[in-house]
């Protein structure tokens, strides 16, 4: 996808897709309980999914650079870490939105899954620190690869938190033996996952050539030995 | 004895060696964990607040700040020339990191049994009634500590920003560690069983030791 015209129709489709998202988020039927607020689950839940997905994208890309030593998989998992870190504060600051006039609270301290959620958001902080902090770009993505293999054991364990403890959250909506909501939520639902995981996929698109060019652009300045050799002065030697 | 377990040995001496003519442990940090224990009643109204709640969370706090500070003392730091000497001597990636971890993981019991009487005299906490379980989750605590203060060294060797970037890597992912250790000591004040919260320091432990020998030889590949 590094052709302009793949890339704009990538974009074009994240853009339509999220604004029809977000048009059937504003126009579905409300919650019986939750009333308008459900309309917040929208952004949250397909924040949430994509939070996961870049990270688990960012391991497969670590094992991929670990196995081929092909600077692509290196790019591939710094990119859907730094789109899987915007999504994950999405996922909490939609999530922190909702609690307020739902629970009561912006923040619960007893609710595993917000917890380990901030706690996922934090390791991956760490590895984009990790990654600034380290200029050669082998020593980089061998040890940020080992960083983004031991990190993504958190997504298992945000996701079944849920089940694992007792918590305010609500349990899986979407279960083997059925999906407990009305259909023109689902449906909304769907579409604003489906358009934002789009959008996930213009942003790798875009990030990864873009982490590309600075890789050229480091090879273009690293000065080369011969330019700090400069000619003997010979004047008035002969 | 195998040669796997006399190089780990051999590490783990050179560091408590290192350890015993430096003294930063026992004669930098130990004060300095004990100077925190006993500020941290300044920042409340110890007139209201009542110490003996906050007793065992600023243990355990001071125990994960300080033992991290403990793994990751500049005395310990190996310099590119000692590690590739360790490697061109052959010495196996898993016993240097068996060996700096046990090394490492003595000294963060040294810290936490140190602040323990500290934190009774002071901050007058209820009574723990079977105190020799405690020594388990110590145990448990500050290996589990060891392990993943050297892994994230390890990761952060050699970078000017170690100091700050290594405590970054490893606090979010202690929490296991202090969950489990705080809710051990908890249920042995309450007189209610240890069984989940130290099944949780065996099961992270063994965890972070998967991931350190796992990740060993390509850690000293980059480190070399």
């Amino acid at each position: 996808m590094n052709r302009p015209l793949g890339r704009a129709v990538l974009g074009s489709l994240a853009l339509v897709g999220v604004a029809a998202g977000l048009w059937l988020a504003f126009t579905s039927s409300p919650d019986a309980f939750q009333q308008d607020y459900v309309r917040i689950m929208y952004v949250h839940v397909p924040g949430s999914w994509l939070a996961f997905l870049a990270f688990g994208v960012t391991a497969l890309g670590s094992l991929g650079w670990l196995v081929s030593k092909r600077m692509f998989f290196d790019r591939v998992a710094e990119a859907s870490a730094e789109v899987g870190v915007l999504f994950t504060a999405v996922s909490l600051f939609t999530g922190m939105l909702w609690g307020y006039p739902v629970w009561g609270t912006f923040w619960d301290w007893g609710d595993p899954r917000m917890a380990s959620t901030a706690l996922m958001f934090f390791v991956y902080l760490g590895y984009l620190a990790l990654r600034r902090a380290v200029s050669d770009p082998v020593a980089r993505a061998r040890r940020s690869a080992i960083l983004g293999i031991v990190a993504v054991v958190q997504v298992p364990l945000v996701y079944f938190s849920v089940t694992l403890w007792r918590s305010l959250h609500q349990g899986m909506t979407v279960r083997p033996d059925g999906i407990a909501m009305d259909g023109s939520m689902v449906a909304a639902l769907l579409v604003n996952i489906s358009a934002f995981t789009v959008l996930y996929a213009y942003l790798m698109v875009e990030r990864v050539r873009l982490a590309g060019l600075e890789s050229e652009t480091a090879v273009i300045e690293t000065e080369l030995a011969g330019r700090s050799v400069s000619k003997p002065n010979l004047e008035g030697l002969s | 004895m195998s040669r796997f377990w006399i190089q780990a040995w051999t590490i783990a001496r050179r560091d408590l060696l290192v350890e015993g003519r430096s003294r930063e442990t026992v004669a930098v940090v130990v004060p300095f964990a004990t100077a925190a224990v006993f500020v941290v009643p300044f920042a409340t109204d110890a007139l209201d607040v009542r110490l003996a709640t906050i007793a065992f969370p600023v243990y355990w706090l001071v125990g994960l700040l300080f033992g991290m500070q403990v793994a990751l003392r500049q005395t310990a730091v190996e310099s590119l020339a000692q590690r590739r000497q360790l490697a061109l001597l052959g010495t196996d990636p898993v016993a240097r990191f068996t060996g700096r971890v046990a090394s490492a993981a003595v000294l963060i019991l040294v810290v936490l049994v140190v602040t323990a009487p500290l934190i009774f005299l002071f901050y007058d906490p209820d009574p723990i009634a079977r105190p020799w379980p405690m020594t388990g989750v110590l145990v448990l605590f500050a290996a589990g500590m060891a392990m993943l203060s050297t892994l994230a060294g390890d990761i952060t060797t050699g970078l000017a920003t170690r100091t700050s970037l290594a405590p970054l890597l490893v606090v979010p992912v202690s929490v296991p560690l202090l969950l489990g250790a705080a809710q051990s000591l908890e249920s042995l004040v309450r007189g209610r069983t240890t069984l989940p919260w130290v099944l949780t320091l065996v099961v992270t432990d063994l965890a972070l030791a998967l991931t350190g020998v796992m990740t060993a030889r390509s850690l000293e590949e980059s480190n070399t």
